[in-house]
């Protein structure tokens, strides 16, 4: 009621049509985009916790870098009050 | 006008003008590096757009300055309306104009790439093709308007930095990667499977169209 909770995952998507195959992503952040034999990031599945600031720093170097804008963060807020950090196992 | 007369201005214009050509000419340079996919083994990818992007903000500062002390110079009469105005300088006509050019073509190129995440992929690779324009037009300027540009170190700069620049764009046409042609490896537009490069553009072994060619 009224009360906005912080995000605590992301996502970091790539719009498909947009993407040409660069591989800055790839290079800025290894550890959340793998590229395919083609040279087109597939990334990590699911949300990743915003505790990790690693992961975020290199999501955000990694949208900064990408030469034609393709990929974007999105933020998940917790879904209930009671225990966020049980929300999802990991 | 108090401390305009002071030649120190109009020595600070020629010098910039020359660090703002050598300047550009090594962000044009990176900037068809980086659209050409060079990089990937030795030097990041990732890293040759950032040293383009960080030298185009410098480079961006110097035509500042540049700009700025030949208005303010009294030496020459350009007139603050040739900044952005073709033909409107009483000092060299033409050859001021052709820097006015430059400048309003790299101000679009500028003010897009500033504005990037808000614009249209397509919009923004549009403009983004004007710094080749400008570079062009930028090299006449500092034939045509440049004091030192005609004899000396001066024209060995502006000869290199026209080489430099002219072998960037003919490379940026030749050596376009096949990739760019068509969407991946596997579309019609991308050719026959045999002349597309196999491991050498991504570094990752493609695997073969059929796996009844044989043992692998």
């Amino acid at each position: 009621m009224g009360v906005r909770r912080r995000p605590d995952t992301f996502t970091m998507r790539v719009n498909p049509i947009l993407c040409d195959g660069f591989g800055h992503c790839a290079e800025l952040a290894p550890e959340l985009v793998h590229l395919d034999e083609w040279g087109y990031p597939i990334i990590v599945d699911g949300p990743i916790r915003l505790s990790v600031p690693a992961a975020l720093d290199s999501a955000r170097y990694a949208v900064r870098g990408c030469p034609r804008q393709a990929l974007r963060l999105e933020y998940q807020r917790p879904a209930r009050a009671e225990s966020p950090g049980r929300r999802r196992i990991d | 006008m108090l401390a305009l007369t002071t030649p120190y201005l109009w020595y600070t214009t020629r010098a910039t003008g020359l660090v703002t050509l050598v300047l550009f000419t090594m962000v044009v340079s990176l900037g068809a590096l980086v659209a050409n996919r060079a990089g990937g083994t030795v030097v990041g990818r990732f890293e040759i757009n950032e040293l383009h992007r960080s030298l185009a903000v410098a480079a961006v500062l110097f035509l500042a300055i540049h700009v700025v002390t030949t208005v303010l110079d009294s030496f020459v009469p350009t007139g603050p309306a040739s900044v952005i105005i073709p033909l409107t300088s009483s000092y060299k006509r033409v050859p001021i104009a052709l820097g006015t050019v430059a400048f309003d073509l790299l101000l679009a190129v500028w003010l897009s790439s500033l504005a990037k995440a808000r614009l249209a992929n397509a919009t923004w690779r549009f403009l983004h093709w004007f710094s080749w324009l400008a570079f062009a037009t930028s090299l006449v300027h500092a034939v045509t308007a440049g004091t030192d540009a005609r004899h000396g170190l001066g024209l060995v700069v502006v000869v290199v930095c026209a080489g430099i620049g002219a072998g960037a764009g003919v490379w940026r046409v030749l050596a376009r990667p096949p990739r760019a042609a068509g969407r991946t490896a596997l579309s019609p537009l991308s050719g026959s499977p045999s002349s597309a490069p196999t491991s050498a553009s991504s570094g990752v072994p493609r695997p073969p169209r059929s796996p009844s060619r044989g043992p692998r």
